[in-house]
């Protein structure tokens, strides 16, 4: 079909017209730098680049100013200047509308509070104009905080909220949901009765006011239960209810603004809105939403993520509503938008983060190929979601009957090759095959640091491996990766390659963790072990642990390069900041002390160093702590190196007496922890047998 | 309020108004990567006969009362390897997620109490089992912990190698020094067949423990 050709002036002429002191030139040339950048980021951004905003900024300046000098004198004057006034202010919405560089700009220039100057014309078009552009504005991080706690802000807020103007009190709940971020500012706006206010909007409110209070609202409710739990109570008729009644809209995005209020709302309390149909009526109303082909459907899976996530109630009625089919049906559209497809493999995430029954079902469905699928797309934000799907999915041990049987086979399509594997337990090899472990191991060397921290994530669970198939991951480089990656300068990285490492040398034959020591090497884990991170040193120490379990040759480990690790692993104990480091040290050393006469001595060795004084003793300090985890595991290495049956046991028993550990430990007979009760007992009954009363 | 069960007295029954935990006690012999060994009892009428069997953990989940893990079976007859080995899942009576009354695998509340009843250590519970299986017992202090274990599949045979796991064992765990007693129960199988097992230290001269953390 023929259409009018629309003769645009180029953008440098049209800064020229922007100069010109003839108002109607002017005047058009505003209107068409309007119409020009609309919608469009690249003309939006090579505007600026050619200092337009500067320019716009300046007319909106002097109009506002020319305004005074002007007031009631003439009239043709005036409609010109107000209608560049309208036109400069639309302008500078539109560079602000969605574009972060254009609102820097417009902030750089000064228009803000020329902008805010509008509101208090006397010509309504004009104020519309500024408030439009205000709330534009107001949508970017960019724009410093309201303060609410200043008087006159708060005054003037609330002559925005009570405007008659549906973009001036717009104007007004969207400043509320910029910048109302702590509960003191919460408090704040609670106590001015914002509320009443945004529920009236709400009630009789347009649709502009409507999504305005909504967001407002959720953001006045984030994680306030006081406030809440005031709401809810006799403030006002139907507190709940009239967000409530908007989930039956007819417009999507009010939809799904009432969800997000509703779920902030139940986030916070989670004692309110434990209506079963309520939460059905969620699940239902977001899954719908996801099929919205615009922004209400992108941000529908993040909000459904944010109803079910941590609570397998809720995870529970969206299996029921049949959400993994809806998700997986999404996923298999294909040449999805980025944050769509971001949000999908979040909420799968979500679904199958606590419970079997969804994993079957995510399984059963074949989704596993089309998250494989993304852990290779261009957006580091799909990658990352990609990997935290997988790590949901693969949090399991049990096993994944699909169907009725649990020979049920599913066919796993790799390349062009499609074969069949039983599901059986879920990270007894089921992951493990090259289809998923060699994406994620290419992840380990992505340039962005959080989907490396996601991929690790992952591998973590999928290296939880009873079978025989380690050797994959071995096999595909991923071992050497994880040692290059427990060296990385970030220290999530280096904490979540040592997780990786530990379960992957859980219950591992003693060839592959050879492998894995040589190529870590004492001296590099004896220095994670003393790494600056807390959380790097727990899983340094957790790692060494699993190392020298099980085969009794792999306690010589601790002796290579002059008992490196071992000194290392005593240094730490001494300092440990936290139980988690002491739990793990002590497992690792209570594991070197059940091997023979020399490895229980020199676990002694580490315990007392110098034997200086009794009371310096770390020992002491652990068994007295409230942490019955590392208790018992003190608990255990005494034990060990207690066992009547080594010949060196007597000798170690008087040194533990000497330096007052005995004591401690028939202190403890009573221990309120079942299990360090017992291990107090074994270790006194070996005291016993020794002749020790 | 609840009151802690000392190991030589009954376990005291839970008030209405109890919100403590009342599961069994957290026990390291009963974590993931431990080991256990000793034999199941599989005679019958014509002849004597036990097969040695290894138990190892692989994962654990008490929030859930869930158990899971590998058994394996040595020099069993029939079998076309000289070890057989099972995967199983454990329900922990934990009073949350699970009761002593099964309620399912073809095993009726008295099929459960004659079980239970077999382990000296189900004696002071017995009267409020009957009551209510067990619901409203305070078990964090109980120096036993109580499950059910059912073979899920065949690891290294196929379902045509002339073996069943049609049945399930109730199980007695001592926290105290980790030995493991269990009664296999199936219909069509020999009665009570016992289960012995003693935690393992795998030839060390003292006890090791590993672990794993799913993210």
């Amino acid at each position: 079909m023929p259409s009018a050709t629309v003769n645009n002036h180029r953008p440098s002429e049209l800064l020229s017209r922007l100069a010109s002191a003839e108002p109607e030139v002017k005047l058009r040339a505003l209107r068409e730098v309007k119409n020009q950048i609309i919608g469009n980021r690249t003309k939006k951004l090579s505007f600026i680049k050619l200092g337009a905003v500067p320019a716009v900024a300046g007319i909106l300046a002097d109009s506002a100013d020319d305004v005074i000098d002007y007031n009631n004198n003439n009239c043709n004057v005036n409609n010109n200047i107000n209608n560049i006034l309208v036109q400069s202010a639309a302008a500078l919405g539109s560079f602000a509308c969605g574009f972060d560089a254009g609102v820097q700009a417009v902030l750089d220039a000064g228009a803000f509070p020329n902008l805010l100057r509008l509101l208090s014309n006397s010509n309504q078009k004009v104020v519309d104009a500024g408030a439009r552009a205000l709330r534009m504005i107001y949508q970017s991080k960019l724009v410093p905080k309201y303060d609410f706690l200043q008087q006159k802000n708060m005054e003037f807020l609330i002559s925005l909220l009570n405007s008659e103007n549906e973009n001036v009190s717009g104007l007004g709940a969207s400043i509320i949901t910029h910048s109302c971020e702590t509960s003191l500012e919460q408090k704040v706006l609670f106590d001015a009765g914002i509320l009443r206010r945004l529920n009236s909007l709400l009630e009789g409110g347009s649709l502009s006011q409507r999504y305005s209070s909504l967001e407002s609202l959720a953001s006045i409710f984030k994680n306030n239960s006081e406030l809440v739990s005031k709401f809810a109570g006799a403030e006002i008729e139907r507190p709940l209810g009239s967000i409530i009644d908007l989930l039956k809209d007819r417009y999507p995005r009010t939809r799904l603004l009432a969800c997000m209020c509703l779920i902030v709302i139940r986030n916070t309390s989670p004692h309110l809105l434990q209506d079963i149909g309520v939460k059905s009526k969620l699940i239902h109303i977001l899954l719908e939403l996801l099929d919205d082909p615009g922004q209400v459907g992108d941000e529908a899976s993040f909000a459904f993520s944010s109803l079910i996530a941590q609570k397998e109630d809720l995870q529970k009625l969206a299996l029921e509503a049949n959400a993994i089919d809806k998700l997986h049906h999404h996923l298999q559209k294909g040449s999805l938008r980025p944050r769509r497809y971001e949000g999908i493999l979040l909420a799968l995430a979500d679904m199958c983060s606590k419970l079997e029954s969804c994993r079957s079902k995510f399984l059963s469905l074949q989704v596993l190929n089309l998250v494989t699928d993304a852990l290779t797309d261009d957006s580091a934000d799909v990658r990352t979601a990609a990997c935290i799907c997988l790590k949901s999915v693969t949090r399991s041990i049990k096993v994944c009957n699909v169907g009725n049987s649990f020979a049920v086979l599913v066919l796993i399509f790799n390349a062009n090759i499609a074969y069949e594997m039983p599901i059986q337990n879920l990270s007894a090899g089921y992951f493990m095959n090259e289809m998923v472990v060699v994406p994620l191991v290419q992840l380990f060397l992505d340039p962005s640091t959080s989907v490396q921290v996601a991929a690790l994530g992952a591998i973590s669970n999928v290296v939880v491996d009873f079978t025989t198939h380690k050797c994959i991951f071995v096999q595909c480089g991923g071992m050497k990766q994880l040692v290059q990656l427990a060296t990385s300068m970030e220290s999530a990285v280096r904490s979540n390659a040592l997780w990786a490492l530990k379960n992957f040398v859980f219950l591992a034959d003693n060839r592959l963790k050879e492998g894995v020591f040589s190529e870590l090497t004492a001296s590099l884990l004896s220095s994670l072990i003393c790494d600056p991170e807390p959380s790097v040193q727990e899983q340094a120490l957790a790692l060494v642990r699993n190392l020298v379990d099980g085969c009794m040759n792999s306690v010589e480990f601790m002796f290579a390069e002059d008992g490196l690790i071992l000194g290392a692993i005593g240094r730490q104990l001494q300092n440990a900041s936290k139980a988690e480091i002491g739990i793990q040290g002590m497992y690792a050393l209570c594991n070197v002390a059940s091997g023979n006469e020399f490895h229980k001595e020199a676990v002694m060795h580490q315990l007392f160093p110098q034997m200086v004084d009794k009371n310096e003793s770390f020992m002491i300090n652990f068994l007295q702590s409230n942490d019955s985890q590392l208790r018992t595991a003190t608990v255990w290495t005494i034990v060990n190196l207690t066992c009547p049956s080594s010949p060196g046991a007597f000798g170690r028993l008087v040194k533990l007496r000497n330096a007052g550990i005995v004591s401690q430990i028939k202190h403890m007979v009573n221990d309120p922890c079942v299990d360090v009760k017992f291990r107090v007992r074994t270790v006194l009954g070996q005291s016993m047998a020794f002749g020790d009363n | 309020m609840p009151v802690r069960v000392a190991e030589s007295s009954a376990p005291s029954q839970v008030s209405g108004t109890n919100s403590g935990n009342t599961s069994p006690p957290a026990c390291t012999l009963l974590s993931v990567g431990q080991a256990f060994s000793g034999t199941q009892n599989v005679s019958s009428l014509q002849k004597e006969e036990a097969w040695r069997v290894n138990v190892r953990i692989q994962g654990c989940d008490l929030e859930h009362g869930y158990l899971c893990g590998t058994m394996e079976a040595l020099n069993v007859p029939m079998a076309d390897t000289p070890i057989v080995v099972t995967f199983w899942e454990g329900e922990i009576v934990d009073t949350k997620n699970y009761t002593f009354y099964t309620g399912k695998w073809e095993a009726s509340p008295e099929d459960d109490k004659r079980h239970w009843t077999k382990f000296p250590s189900f004696a002071p519970l017995l009267n409020q089992v009957e009551v209510d299986g067990g619901k409203s017992l305070d078990l964090s202090n109980y120096p036993y912990i109580f499950m059910r274990w059912k073979e899920q599949y065949f690891v290294n045979v196929g379902t045509d190698c002339g073996l069943t796991i049609a049945g399930f064992y109730y199980v007695c765990f001592s926290c105290s020094d980790g030995s493991i007693n269990g009664f296999y129960y199936d219909p069509n199988s020999s009665p009570f067949q016992k289960l012995e097992l003693k935690s393992t230290n795998e030839g060390r001269s003292g006890f090791s423990f590993s672990s794993y953390e799913l993210q």
